[in-house]
């Protein structure tokens, strides 16, 4: 088997137009799951059991249903309901409500992981349940699940790929409609496990950069 | 003065502080002594409001003391310091002064910056909490507490985390919070600690308080309090 590379070289500005498409929707995912997963998160350590129900309701319907199944759910029942929504938007807010689900209990389980100490001590400081979880809770619950919050992003990357289905051209379609009219998938698969490989690579050094910067203060310095 | 009447608190239908009865003066101290077990540590929790009683009340000079009373009159130095290790040494104390007390942060940071002097730690401000040693830790849980300037101080077991040789230090801190005309209330093992501090010493014994008596009566003649100076012969 022999790679192409005038292949490659020539399909760059397609695959990397997939790129941009792939990155939007990750992006708009991760903000989506993490944004909607820390306030589940933050609501499943509280007393409202009917919020828990509910949110736990939730998590078992999106995680015990493909992703592949919600994304078409989206895209072709929510129409039905007379919400309009183009491919783009349906699969960036299924997948991120996918991430929702799995956000929601990873920040529960950060949060259960700060001491109680810690909160006892905000309490005799006069600190509000409120200012407790912003200032004290919240800032030592992300540095605990932060490896893990990265994880999910990673996953929301390769997951981008799902979009295909309904018709987003984000970077495996784009491989996907070179191979077609190619007939090498060898050379373009390559190409793009390459760029996933890279992209979920620099996200993974973002996050270390991130995590580094939420550690203990001492290990910055 | 501070006035605990018929204090009782129960945990699943089990009684841990019984008709518990006492008064102290402010810029007096109050040691709470006792076997592991017998609520010692409760007892303060609830004097400082961080838990609930069931029945009984606590009035600090007639007004009685509730849940809001935490932070502005009661403090609380926990045994293990429950330092806020994501924030600095500065913002641990500028924290309550800035949400809680709603100061501008440079009044905060003034504040913080002389109670960080009177506890020989003004060279650690921008220092990680978790550099510190365990007697620089307690000497800013101290700062942190009295940012506050609460009336009332509970220190749990002040000196079980330090080593022996700092408890003179610890001594003279309690001394000079209570020479500031604040109640100092604390529970101990630490036998040096209890008979180097002129206190109010009460001895609990399931819950309940079985004897009481000031440090120097009990010095003057501790045949009259038996249980005390049993306890004190024999602490662990």
């Amino acid at each position: 088997m022999i790679i192409d590379f005038s292949l490659i070289w020539d399909s760059l500005p397609a695959l990397l137009h997939g790129v941009t498409v792939t990155l939007r929707i990750t992006a708009f995912a991760a903000f989506l799951g993490i944004s909607l997963g820390t306030l589940f998160g933050i609501a499943l350590t509280t007393n409202y059991r009917t919020l828990h129900y509910l949110i736990t309701g939730y998590v078992t319907l999106f995680r015990g249903t493909p992703m592949l199944v919600q994304i078409l759910f989206v895209y072709y029942v929510l129409p039905q309901f007379g919400i309009m929504i183009s491919p783009f938007w349906a699969a960036g807010l299924a997948i991120g409500l996918n991430s929702c689900a799995y956000v929601s209990q990873i920040v529960k389980s950060g949060i259960q992981a700060v001491p109680r100490g810690q909160i006892e001590a905000a309490k005799t400081l006069g600190l509000t349940s409120c200012q407790t979880l912003i200032y004290i809770v919240l800032p030592q619950a992300f540095r605990i699940v932060m490896p893990v919050i990265g994880n999910e992003v990673i996953t929301l990357i390769k997951d981008s790929s799902l979009a295909s289905i309904i018709g987003v051209v984000e970077l495996s379609k784009e491989a996907s409609i070179i191979r077609s009219t190619t007939y090498d998938a060898f050379s373009i698969l390559l190409a793009i496990s390459l760029i996933y490989l890279i992209m979920t690579g620099l996200v993974s050094i973002l996050i270390k950069k991130i995590e580094k910067r939420y550690q203990p203060y001492a290990s910055r310095m | 003065m501070l006035h605990v009447c018929n204090l009782t608190k129960t945990i699943r239908s089990k009684t841990i502080l019984c008709d518990i009865n006492f008064s102290i003066s402010s810029g007096q101290v109050g040691i709470f002594l006792g076997r592991s077990g017998v609520g010692k540590s409760t007892l303060l929790r609830v004097l400082s409001q961080l838990e609930s009683h069931e029945e009984g009340s606590i009035f600090l000079n007639d007004e009685p003391l509730t849940y809001k009373s935490l932070g502005t009159t009661t403090g609380v130095v926990f045994q293990q310091f429950n330092l806020f290790e994501h924030l600095n040494v500065l913002h641990n104390i500028t924290l309550a002064l800035i949400h809680h007390k709603k100061l501008p942060s440079r009044q905060a940071e003034q504040i913080a910056k002389t109670l960080l002097e009177r506890y020989g730690l003004q060279d650690k401000a921008q220092d990680p909490v978790h550099l510190l040693s365990g007697g620089q830790k307690q000497r800013l849980a101290i700062a942190r507490t009295l940012a506050l300037d609460p009336k009332i101080i509970c220190l749990d077991e002040p000196t079980s985390a330090l080593d022996p040789h700092l408890t003179s230090q610890i001594a003279r801190f309690i001394e000079e919070l209570a020479a500031e005309g604040r109640i100092v209330l604390l529970t101990t093992h630490d036998t040096y600690l209890v008979k180097r501090l002129e206190a109010q010493l009460f001895l609990l014994e399931a819950g309940s308080l079985i004897e009481e008596a000031s440090q120097k009566k009990f010095t003057e003649d501790p045949s009259k309090y038996p249980k005390l100076q049993y306890f004190l012969d024999h602490p662990t």
